[in-house]
């Protein structure tokens, strides 16, 4: 189950990640002709600062998922296989109850189309767009093992 | 009690148990749906007065309203009962529990036995005593889908309804009416709407938006009688004053479903106390949902936190332990996400009284947050207009971190989780 990751010492906040989400996300796929779309496709992913580092955040399809429990709808599930919370927009009502208990502050309201904004790992395509996008390397969409080696050679380092 | 030794033992003694859950709503689904992560083995049963599968409660206002179709409303469809093995019992009211032979016993004598149960009964909408008149036709609670249904169902004979009651349930109830074309008024006996989830700078806001929108709210106002000879013709105020109407939606909140146990030896209050692992003072009974009352984190005192979101989590919680587990609940809130004429409100916890306040208004945007603070702690937010963050407040809330050190952070926009990580429980590793 891969999820991603961020490399905070690396992020510069170029936003680059927000721009190639919010394309992913527009009908045309195209940054200029998104620009004009009727509605504004949204990032899921936000770069904000804190204590002077940049830091990246999007849905984590966290374990607890709390909005999977939250949502009236039964709109948000748990496919325990993949390890993905998945949104069902036909279900949605857009009342928000996810936007209420995700932890990480990661889903957003999109007050036009009623839905939430969160990342579905780019479920169009067969990975996130924003790993490739960032121009510093800062993203990895890597399993949890993965991670571990990585930060242990790192550490070596 | 030693309950993490009583659990292996529980674990290891893996044999096949009868497991009876009385209710089909949120608690009972999430309670099914818990024991099954555990044990395939025992025996499930539901038992529901209603005659549906699960359906979403919560979206009964907007099958009213029109915005979704009563099909819609299906929370867990015939499948689920199949795929987890449940024996459903459909429209079966179940009239009392037996504790000492560990029984409930249904309509006409009918009787199961159960090795655990648990009692997921919910709630109902409270009818206020000093109320004459709650049995005519045209009187309704607003809880089931059969209550829509009814409702919907007078809604080409009437022109004008009223809705008792300022709170959540009524103000949805009479967007409801408002979105089929009723003429619709509110009649609330305080000074404000929605007293229990809002302040009254929030409130105010709200009211403002169901007037533009031609609702007519009367505060201050009592209704001492729904009059009508079998069907209702009018409400009669207190001060006299009698308003014409054929429908009446009474939402004076709602009252747990105890009645089961009330001749047996089950500890209730307002509803069946339960303790944090949602057991109930009975060996092998557990409470969840709109009928249990537990630890209040944000009062610091025993409440039923009749939500959504409350029940899921006690019903998991209940199940687990029903197959040996010991999960824990951190304790409940009061948590509701509302929006009304596209004003989003989200109110947690304790939003006013004599405590510190953070506080930002902007009345051009119509976005007024509030956070209140006890003892360097969030106990209660409001956040009207503008619910951005919400999630990151409820997690410091339920982890009652200590914020003294972010506090003037904590009404910036840009405010994030990696403001907040290093004061709560990080569950998952973000970032390197």
């Amino acid at each position: 189950m891969k999820k991603l990751y961020y490399d905070v010492s690396k992020c510069l906040a170029c936003k680059t990640c927000e721009i190639v989400c919010a394309v992913g996300k527009s009908a045309s796929k195209e940054l200029f002709s998104s620009i004009t779309e009727d509605t504004k496709p949204l990032t899921c992913v936000k770069v904000k600062d804190a204590q002077g580092k940049n830091f990246p955040i999007a849905c984590r399809h966290c374990k607890a998922h709390p909005c999977v429990d939250a949502c009236i709808a039964h709109a948000l599930s748990y496919d325990a296989k993949t390890g993905r919370v998945l949104h069902d927009k036909d279900k949605c009502t857009g009342c928000w109850m996810c936007v209420m208990v995700c932890p990480y502050g990661a889903i957003r309201d999109n007050k036009k189309l009623k839905v939430p904004v969160r990342c579905d790992f780019c479920a169009d395509t067969d990975e996130p767009r924003c790993i490739n996008a960032c121009p510093v390397g800062a993203i990895m969409f890597l399993e949890e093992d993965e991670l571990e080696s990585r930060e242990q050679s790192k550490n070596k380092k | 009690m030693n309950l993490k030794a009583e659990s292996n033992q529980k674990t290891k003694n893996n044999t096949m148990k009868n497991i009876i859950i009385i209710g089909n709503s949120a608690a009972g689904v999430a309670a099914a749906e818990s024991i099954r992560t555990q044990d395939s083995k025992s025996k499930i049963v539901m038992v529901s007065d209603e005659p549906y599968f699960a359906y979403c409660r919560c979206l009964i206002s907007n099958y009213l309203s029109g915005s979704i179709e009563e099909k819609k409303l299906t929370y867990r469809d015939e499948k689920f009962y199949s795929d987890n093995r449940i024996e459903l019992l459909l429209d079966k009211k179940v009239e009392r529990v037996d504790v000492k032979k560990k029984k409930i016993v249904l309509a006409e004598k009918q009787e199961l036995l159960y090795d655990s149960l648990i009692i997921a009964t919910g709630a109902h909408a409270s009818m206020p005593k000093d109320l004459k008149g709650t049995n005519k036709r045209g009187a309704f609670g607003f809880r089931t889908i059969k209550d829509t249904n009814d409702i919907l169902e007078l809604l080409p004979m009437s022109h004008t309804s009223c809705v008792l009651g300022g709170g959540l349930i009524g103000l949805k109830a009479a967007y409801g009416l408002k979105k089929r074309g009723q003429d619709v008024k509110v009649v609330v006996r305080s000074g404000r709407i929605l007293s229990q989830v809002a302040d009254d700078k929030a409130a105010g806001l709200l009211l403002s938006r169901f007037q533009e929108n031609g609702i007519e709210v009367l505060l201050n106002t009592g209704v001492s009688e729904i009059i009508g000879n079998g069907d209702v013709k009018a409400i009669k105020l207190e001060n006299g004053k009698v308003i014409g109407t054929s429908i009446v939606v009474v939402g004076k909140g709602v009252t747990s479903n105890t009645k089961l146990v009330r001749d047996s030896d089950v500890k209730i209050d307002w509803g069946i106390s339960v303790d944090e692992y949602m057991r109930t003072n009975i060996d092998n009974i557990y409470a969840a949902g709109d009928v249990a009352q537990g630890y209040d984190l944000t009062t610091n005192s025993s409440q039923v936190n009749a939500l959504w979101p409350v029940a899921v989590e006690q019903g998991k919680i209940a199940g687990a332990n029903v197959c040996g587990a010991s999960l824990k609940s951190k304790g409940s809130f009061g948590m509701n996400s509302v929006e009304f004429f596209g004003l989003p409100l989200i109110s947690m916890g304790v939003f006013e009284g004599d405590y510190e306040t953070l506080v930002y208004y902007n009345k051009e945007k119509q976005v007024y947050r509030k956070l209140v603070i006890d003892k360097g702690r969030i106990i209660g937010t409001l956040l009207l207009g503008d619910i951005a963050n919400s999630g990151l407040y409820f997690h410091l809330i339920k982890e009652k971190a200590d914020i003294s050190k972010i506090q003037d952070d904590l009404l910036d926009t840009n405010l994030s989780y990696a403001r907040i990580s290093d004061f709560v429980r990080q569950d998952e590793k973000i970032y390197i």
